[in-house]
């Protein structure tokens, strides 16, 4: 039955594909994060907070009455993930901020702001969500240039720019002013 | 006939690719023997409660708590090759057994990081890892069933008010008292 073996072979083949392609999953996962790179190097001090640790705040029981923790509790389910990495070496920042180049090549995001202030150069960037002030991904970067920190922060979920300052409020994220103007410059 | 076969190929290479894998549980037994190690093991009752009257929401969260192992290394001038060698099987033990990260900090030589394992909110395992190359580094590893995190936040609540039984925690002690 040569038709019934080549039926087969085909068969198996789409089987391989799948399977393939099942195999690739989890390598194009882990290719979204182009920063992953800088969480296990020495000169660079990095903050990683994932879905599942959001997740499990976000269930935490919060006095009802309190309502700003309320609010606090209702921003942080909508997180997915938080990188914060700081460094002030020179050849570390240089190399976060080709990162962020390159990366802002192939994700283009909006440009929020830019500001100049002590020597630091701060730039926000963001990616909208359905509406305007729906925010899928806020890319901070501050540029120390050698002299001050040089911060990277990433912040992906599904989040209004208006809840931002109860994020920076009660994580005390670095640039909270800024992130701060940035939201009210939006509305 | 043929699918069977490749099925059951498939299945046992499955297997088998599960069991080669290095557990946490697997290290914690083999480096309890370690002399750079130190492994203490604490149960539950190690929060003595029987002074106090438990709420309800107490019960259940103690109840939630089945085990708690710790091993620690401790670093000092000679084992830092150890140190080293330990530290990244620790780390890709904590990635290969598909445990979830929640929280991670890096700074320097210090370092932390908080995974769990379990569906959803219901959490099986809890394990806690710092590292310090001066002092050397520690995991906890907390095992129980459906711990939520209000269960683990109630039961940091029962740590402060209970009485601890200090006994189980001796070994701990000594260690850092040989310091």
């Amino acid at each position: 039955m040569p038709q019934n073996k080549n039926y087969f072979k085909i068969c198996t083949m789409k089987k391989l594909f799948v399977a393939f392609v099942f195999l690739l999953i989890p390598t194009m996962f882990y290719a979204q994060s182009a920063f992953t790179k800088f969480e296990d190097k020495a000169d660079i001090t990095s903050v990683i907070v994932n879905k599942k640790m959001f997740q499990l705040m976000g269930e935490m029981k919060m006095d009802p009455k309190d309502k700003e923790a309320q609010q606090y509790l209702n921003m942080v389910k909508k997180l997915d993930n938080l990188k914060v990495f700081t460094t002030t070496n020179t050849k570390n920042a240089n190399e976060m901020k080709a990162t962020v180049d390159s990366y802002l090549k192939a994700n283009p995001l909006e440009e929020l702001m830019r500001i100049n202030k002590d020597g630091q150069n701060i730039k926000i960037f963001i990616k909208s969500g359905a509406s305007s002030s729906q925010v899928k991904e806020l890319l901070m970067f501050m540029d120390g240039t050698g002299k001050a920190n040089t911060v990277l922060m990433s912040l992906t979920g599904n989040f209004d720019l208006n809840d931002i300052s109860v994020l920076t409020d009660k994580m005390s994220l670095p640039g909270g002013p800024e992130l701060k103007k940035a939201a009210a410059k939006k509305q | 006939m043929k699918r069977t076969i490749a099925l059951l190929a498939l299945t046992a290479l499955l297997l088998t690719s599960c069991n080669s894998k290095p557990t946490l549980q697997k290290y914690f037994v083999k480096k309890a023997e370690d002399k750079n190690f130190l492994a203490v093991d604490i149960s539950p009752t190690f929060i003595k409660t029987d002074k106090l009257q438990l709420t309800p929401e107490e019960q259940t969260a103690l109840k939630s708590l089945k085990n708690v192992n710790i091993i620690a290394f401790k670093a000092n001038d000679k084992n830092v090759g150890a140190y080293e060698k330990e530290l990244t099987e620790v780390k890709k033990i904590l990635k290969d057994d598909r445990y979830e990260e929640l929280i991670k900090f890096n700074r320097g030589a210090t370092g932390a990081s908080i995974n769990t394992k379990g569906e959803g909110e219901s959490i099986e395992e809890l394990v806690l890892f710092a590292n310090d190359k001066t002092n050397g580094f520690g995991v906890v590893r907390v095992t129980g069933e459906n711990m939520t995190p209000n269960n683990v936040m109630t039961i940091v609540g029962l740590l402060q008010k209970a009485n601890l039984d200090m006994e189980q925690l001796k070994p701990l002690k000594a260690m850092i008292e040989r310091k």
